[in-house]
Formats: structure tokens, C-alpha cells, sequence
């Protein structure tokens, strides 16, 4: 029955001395449901065990530790050297740490950040596939990076929607394109892509 | 004297009538609260929430002998976090689904009892939100203010990342997608050559062979065979 204010349900949990883990005591009647909870509370409760804040609380969102993101940058800019060099395949290896080290921020430290330097390697590390003719992952990668950023993000979108051209998917190509002029509308990139999309197509269906 | 006996009936009458309709009025109300409670409730049970209060009431005597088992206070503030988080996803639910269903209300879309069961929902939120903001302030003073704040980050981010890996779940079905039609590309590229080599020899039964290719590329697009091609020939120019 309902939750009310006083009382709840005593669930069956059992608290291991040594490791603190929190696990259900009663092996038979665990839902799936309270398995992943623990799971999760378990591995929240380690990083906040890494935390150094006075009260062992997590700090505010606003001031994010530095360390991280100088790192991230770092990374980025080693990818985007080699990427330069024309070292493909190391470029994706920075970029995919650099993703990996931005995912793994702790939760508390803002989203926004998150997305927009999770936006920016995704771009990137699309635009090392696509220079090694890897369109399908490519065409993932460019997915990630607007859909961690929708405005501002005409390479990303651009992107997607090149990878779609040269895979031959040119409806959902068109598709892409056209919804990328709605949030960037006027992108000289886009605008030209889009008419490559519609000659190509116009030249399938005469065919 | 005389006047008391003859007040007696008008204050019996007022008496009861009064006390009637206060008994009136008590059941009734008691009624529509025990049917409203009797409503299903709008969440599931919060399970966040057990989890959280199940731990500050583990028994330290059942839980081993002797030894410091009770539960520490960075687990239960863990715990008090996933909590809160749940209620950040809970809050806006309610936050969303109100304005929809008052207007549903108002055109006589849903019944009363939906808005019975959301009205208790948003009342139970409002009571879980004060009753975390308390309990992280006997844990840290000031956290009460900013619990909130972590958890919806928290819930922000986990949002984010599980969109993240919806979308990188795909890579290998699109790489194999592709692997196979650049096979097929390449495949009927080869062909081509060939029928073209062949046609130049001018062999009178390739040229309907070269038809029903035209038929078969069609799924894969003659552009994009046509694109590939010239790309196969920058590759190999470059290399």
C-alpha cells in the first residue's frame, strides 16, 4: 500500500562489516529491481568515500575540480595533433580516453559540462573515422555528439549527415540534413550537403 | 426556574442538531479519506527510500556479534543521496504531468479519482522533499540546501550517459551493416569491370547479364556504387 509519512517497508539487507557493502540477506526474494539499486548505492558510496570535502558530502556542483578537465583538454589536444600528423588511429585512441575520462566524472560535477566536452570529442573522433572511411562509426560517433548537443553543433550534425551520403543512405541522409538545418539554419556546410543529398537522389531515381 | 425548564428544548434541539452534523461531516470526511487511501497510489513504492530508512533502523545486534556493525555514515549518506535522486525523477514527473491533467480535469477526460491519486502523489513529494532536506542537515549542516542541487546533477548525468550508450550500442550493428554492403558494393563493382571488359569484347549474353545486375545493385543504390568506386580509386591512388 501506499507510502505514508511514517512508515516504510523493511526490506532484507544485510550490511557486510568489513567490505560496507550493502547487500540483500535473503537470496530468494530479491527483485532485479533492489539488486541494481545496491549495485548502484555500493559504487556511489566508494566515491564518496575518495571524496577529501570536510563532511564527507559531495561539494556543490558549481566549482569543478580542475584536475579532470585539464586532463580531458589535454587529451583532446595530443588527438588532435596526431590527428593533424595524419596518425588516424592514435587520434580515436586520445579521443576515446578523453570520452572514457569525461563519462567517468563523478555524477554530481554538472551535466552540462559533461555534454559539452563529451560533444566535442565525440565530433572529433567521428572526424578521425571518417578519414579513415570508417563511415558506420563515423556516423555513430557524429549521432553522440548531437545528441549530447543539438544547438551550436553544425560539424556534428554536418558530420552524420556525410557519413550517411557516403554510405549510400541517402533518404535518411536528406532526413538528417534537413533537421540540421532547423537548429542551424543557413550553415554554408549544410546548405551544400543538402544539395549533394537531393542531386544524388534525383540522379537514383532516373536510374 | 420556570425559564430554565422551558430553555432545556431549544438547547436540545441545538444540541443535537449540531452534534449531528458534526457527526455528519466527521464520517464523511473519514470516508473520503479512507477512500482516497484506498486509491492506488500514483508511484511505485519507493524503494530508495526503504533502503535509506531500512539501514538507519538495522539492528546492530542481528546484523554480528559485537564489533562497531552499525552502519556507517558514508553508506548512509549514499543511500540518502540515491534517495534524493529518485525524488528529483519523481518531482518531475509530477512537475510535468500536472498541467496536462488539469486541463484533461477540466474537459472531463479523466475521472476524479486520477486527480485524487495525483493531488496525495504531490502531497507525499512535498513531504519526502522536507524530510530529505532534514535528514542530510543532521548529517552535515548546510547539506539540506544543496542535496538537491548533487542530486539533480546526478540525475542529469546518469540520464545523459545511458543515451550515450544506447547510441555507441549500435556501432557494431551498423559496422557490420556496412562491412557487408561494402562487400556487396565492392562485389558488384568487380562485376562491372568485368561485364565491361567482357562487353567490349562485345559477348552478346553479358549485356542481358549486366541488366539483372543493375536490378540487384538497386537495393544498395547505383550512386552509392558509383561513389564507392571513385572512392576505391582515390584510396588506391593514395596508397
Amino acid at each position: 500500500m501506499a507510502a505514508e509519512a511514517e512508515t516504510f517497508t523493511l526490506l532484507p539487507l544485510h550490511l557486510d562489516p568489513s567490505t560496507k557493502a550493502v547487500s540483500s540477506s535473503s537470496s530468494t526474494t530479491t527483485s532485479a529491481a533492489l539488486t541494481t539499486e545496491l549495485t548502484a548505492l555500493n559504487l556511489l558510496h566508494r566515491s564518496l568515500l575518495s571524496l577529501d570535502t570536510p563532511n564527507g558530502v559531495p561539494p556543490p556542483p558549481v566549482p569543478v575540480n580542475p584536475k579532470r578537465s585539464a586532463q580531458i583538454g589535454k587529451l583532446r589536444e595530443t588527438g588532435n595533433t596526431s590527428f593533424r600528423k595524419g596518425a588516424h588511429a592514435d587520434a580515436i585512441r586520445m579521443y576515446s580516453l578523453g570520452i572514457d575520462m569525461a563519462l567517468g566524472r563523478p555524477g554530481w560535477e554538472p551535466s552540462g559540462l559533461v555534454r559539452e566536452e563529451v560533444s566535442g570529442l565525440y565530433a572529433n573522433r567521428a572526424q578521425a573515422h571518417m578519414a579513415l572511411q570508417q563511415w558506420a562509426e563515423g556516423a555513430v560517433d557524429a549521432e553522440c555528439s548531437v545528441e549530447m548537443k543539438r544547438v551550436g553543433n553544425a560539424k556534428g550534425w554536418w558530420r552524420r549527415g556525410r557519413c550517411l551520403f557516403e554510405m549510400g543512405r541517402l533518404e535518411e541522409a536528406r532526413e538528417w540534413v534537413g533537421q540540421a538545418l532547423e537548429f542551424e539554419a543557413g550553415e554554408q556546410d549544410l546548405v551544400g550537403l543538402m544539395r549533394e543529398v537531393e542531386a544524388a537522389l534525383e540522379r537514383r531515381a532516373r536510374q | 426556574m420556570v425559564n430554565w425548564l422551558s430553555l432545556v428544548v431549544p438547547f436540545a434541539y441545538l444540541t443535537i442538531l449540531l452534534g449531528s452534523l458534526y457527526t455528519f461531516s466527521h464520517l464523511y470526511r473519514a470516508r473520503k479519506l479512507s477512500k482516497a487511501a484506498s486509491l492506488e497510489p500514483w508511484f511505485p513504492p519507493h524503494l530508495q527510500r526503504n533502503i535509506y530508512l531500512t539501514l538507519l533502523h538495522l539492528d546492530p545486534s542481528e546484523s554480528g556479534e559485537g564489533g562497531p556493525s552499525k552502519v556507517p555514515d558514508s553508506v548512509l549518506k549514499a543511500a540518502l543521496l540515491r534517495r534524493a535522486t529518485e525524488d528529483i525523477h519523481r518531482v518531475l514527473q509530477v512537475q510535468n504531468a500536472k498541467p496536462a491533467l488539469q486541463s484533461l480535469l477540466q474537459r472531463g477526460s479523466v475521472g476524479d479519482d486520477l486527480w485524487q491519486r495525483f493531488l496525495r502523489a504531490e502531497k507525499e513529494i512535498q513531504e519526502e522533499i522536507k524530510d530529505v532536506v532534514a535528514e542530510a542537515n543532521a548529517f552535515a549542516p548546510g547539506w539540506g540546501q544543496l542535496i538537491f542541487q548533487t542530486a539533480n546533477e546526478m540525475a542529469q548525468n546518469a540520464l545523459l550517459r545511458k543515451r550515450v550508450e544506447e547510441i555507441q550500442a549500435q556501432v557494431t550493428a551498423e559496422k557490420e551493416w556496412w562491412e557487408k554492403k561494402k562487400a556487396g558494393i565492392q562485389a558488384d563493382f568487380m562485376k562491372e569491370l568485368d561485364e565491361d571488359s567482357k562487353a567490349t569484347q562485345a559477348v552478346p549474353t553479358t549485356g542481358r547479364g549486366s541488366d539483372d545486375d543493375a536490378v540487384l545493385v538497386e537495393g544498395g543504390g547505383p550512386t552509392a556504387a558509383q561513389q564507392q568506386g571513385s572512392m576505391k580509386k582515390r584510396k588506391k591512388g593514395k596508397n
